[in-house]
């Protein structure tokens, strides 16, 4: 049709042309624009072990602050990546490497898991000296996850260490256990949801199992020995849910706690067998969007942040609602217990502090209100009277709680 | 942007989400239902374009005597041409407005396929403030990528460009009009040889779910015209000189 109208006007070679950029120019400007891109500098959080800060940029560094002189003790960068081309993508560049999971410290290794598929473990003093990685005779080193037919190896979910082990959730819908001391692999688990083959969430471990929830919603239980499922028979998961699960679920008195796409809160006795959970939150309706962070649990009391804005703390035994408190952004990261106060960080930066010696009623009131002027998903931690956020905008806020107030903040991107 | 979101965005996710969910959990056949629902929506559009194109065939003997007669002076053609139209009560422009229509369909349905698909883990945290607290579309989340051995995020391969360029091409051949001005000939030849080649190329760089709506959107298209218009049209063109 277009071809007759073209006859009928005698269109000339320009107005094909003009055309072609009609057609092309959304298509190249969707797809060259921060919506149509895939990349990002990802969601590293916070991790602090003898006065020093660990987090992971988003310019793809891994970086050691003292939190008392708030100097640089070290960084290093890990090699940058191709991005995929996508769309009428602006040509294939390398970008740095997103992190994702926060790191992991023990003793003077520092482990984490990154986009590019790679876990490494570095240690603080060869990093310090800014030696060549890896320093073998320092305890270095790297593990690359293989791709294995997925699309992707990437690690994104935060690395679980426990005893003499690393446990690694991938892209690939396998987890891995690795020895922390040298990087070698100790085994492999199957394929864990092969519709999605992806695994964003951490493991947990109770005595000899590791307890892994699937995108498909399944909870499968794993030896922590063998990586197979402790399950006899067809199928082999202890738990199956008609939504898949957002996130990492965590472990208490047997009882698995998760988040689920279908904006309920899961309670599992790992103990029973049974095809039911033992409850579900909210017990009503739906909350008003997913739970994207696991809850913790302190004396048997669940606090747990929603993407629909609410902080909900929920009797773990039985799901019943103690009290919220809605924040009015989305919660996209785990509160933090500090003594007996509770830190809750919403995606617009305000730092929510509930004292939980309080009695509250079925609405909390926070005991202070303090904006750290950056958007933040990352998850963050907390000492002394302070709490270490990073946000979005690539730099490091630390926040005095009595002072009600950001008393430093640190940029961690790169000085060109 | 927010209105964007607001009105085309997030109603194409959201129905195309659920649409998954409905069908199995195939989020492939999510659109092809989508395809069928936008060509359903665009039906009176379409239909009035289907009616020009076929007057416009009958019209073909007389625009031929036309081209022939003022053949050498272009502005008169155009004006005896234009009067032609005014009195058949077509209007040239008016077969633009399916195209321009499907414009914004494919840069939400873009949009929609990268962010349901959650290539990337910002894209499925950021699915969670762009989905209506529709239960049938949260619990399709998140989606699996894989249909008929195609990587729905993943750039399309070379036998869908083929069958993209290939619908499209039959499409475009069947309402071209032939005609007996050489110069005219040779751009008619262009344009229907350059849209395939261009969307055969798009295939290659796009998210093949976005390749799999224009195949669909062309098969469609290519079925519905062959209905209204009653055959192949210019597919299989008789004679020039014999009317139709």
């Amino acid at each position: 049709m277009a071809t007759t109208l073209f006859t009928s006007y005698k269109m000339k070679k320009a107005k094909i042309l003009l055309l072609i950029v009609i057609v092309l120019l959304p298509l190249t400007l969707v797809s060259c624009s921060p919506w149509g891109s895939q990349s990002a500098g990802g969601w590293a959080g916070t991790a602090i072990h003898d006065g020093i800060i660990y987090v992971g940029t988003r310019d793809g560094r891994v970086v050691a602050i003292n939190s008392s002189t708030e100097n640089l003790e070290w960084a290093y960068s890990i090699a940058p990546v191709t991005a995929p081309s996508s769309g009428l993508s602006c040509g294939q560049t390398s970008v740095p490497t997103a992190i994702y999971s926060t790191p992991v410290v023990d003793s003077d290794i520092v482990y984490i898991g990154t986009y590019s598929g790679q876990v490494l473990a570095l240690n603080m003093l060869a990093r310090s000296q800014n030696l060549t990685f890896p320093q073998q005779r320092y305890g270095e080193w790297e593990w690359n996850c293989p791709i294995d037919n997925a699309k992707s190896n990437a690690i994104v979910a935060d690395l679980l260490l426990s005893g003499d082990n690393i446990y690694v959730s991938s892209s690939n819908g396998r987890v891995y256990s690795l020895d922390k001391e040298f990087g070698d692999l100790n085994w492999e688990s199957k394929v864990l949801d092969e519709k999605h083959r992806k695994l964003w969430t951490s493991p947990v471990i109770q005595g000899n199992t590791l307890y892994v929830s699937t995108y498909d919603g399944h909870v499968y239980a794993l030896s922590v020995e063998t990586g197979v499922s402790i399950v006899n028979g067809i199928p082999d998961w202890i738990f199956e849910s008609e939504a898949g699960f957002a996130s990492s679920p965590v472990i208490y008195e047997n009882t698995i706690f998760l988040g689920s796409f279908d904006r309920y809160l899961y309670a599992v006795n790992v103990t029973i067998g049974s095809d039911e959970p033992m409850w579900k939150f909210p017990q009503e309706k739906p909350a008003g969007n997913w739970f994207w962070t696991p809850p913790i649990i302190n004396e048997g009391i669940l606090y747990a942040g929603c993407l629909d804005g609410t902080v909900y703390a929920i009797e773990a035994k039985t799901g019943a609602k103690l009290w919220e408190f809605n924040t009015e952004d989305p919660i996209g990261t785990s509160p933090v217990l500090m003594d007996n106060l509770l830190i809750v960080i919403n995606e617009s930066g305000t730092v929510y502090v509930f004292d939980l010696s309080a009695e509250f009623g079925g609405e909390a009131a926070p005991l202070q209100t303090i904006s750290s002027g950056a958007d933040v998903r990352s998850a963050f931690c907390a000492q002394g009277s302070l709490v270490y956020i990073r946000g979005e905008d690539n730099w490091i806020y630390a926040v005095d709680i009595d002072a009600g107030r950001v008393i430093w903040n640190l940029n961690l991107a790169v000085e060109e | 942007m927010e209105v964007w979101y607001l009105i085309i965005a997030n109603p194409i996710l959201n129905v195309l989400v659920a649409l998954t969910q409905l069908l199995g959990g195939s989020f492939g056949w999510a659109i092809i239902a989508l395809t069928v629902i936008v060509r359903l929506i665009s039906w009176p559009l379409t239909k009035r374009q289907l009616k020009s194109t076929k007057a416009m065939q009958e019209m073909q003997p007389k625009i031929q005597e036309l081209q022939k007669k003022y053949g050498k002076n272009q502005q008169k053609l155009q004006q005896e041409m234009m009067k032609l139209y005014k009195e058949a009560g077509i209007n040239p422009l008016g077969c633009l407005w399916p195209m321009l229509i499907q414009l914004p369909i494919w840069i939400a349905l873009y949009q929609a396929i990268m962010s349901a698909l959650a290539t990337a883990p910002e894209s499925l945290l950021g699915l969670a403030q762009r989905l209506y607290s529709w239960d049938i579309a949260n619990q399709a989340i998140p989606l699996a990528s894989s249909f008929l051995g195609l990587d729905l995020a993943g750039q399309g391969n070379i036998i869908l460009a083929i069958i993209v360029g290939g619908t499209m091409w039959v499409q475009q051949k069947m309402t071209t009009a032939p005609t007996v001005d050489s110069r005219q000939q040779s751009t008619n030849r262009m344009m229907t040889l350059l849209m395939p080649l261009m969307f055969g190329f798009l295939t290659l760089m796009f998210p093949s779910g976005l390749a799999l709506y224009w195949a669909v959107s062309n098969v469609i298209g290519i079925v519905t015209q062959y209905f209204v218009t009653g055959g192949w049209g210019y597919l299989r063109p008789r004679s020039l000189s014999q009317p139709r």
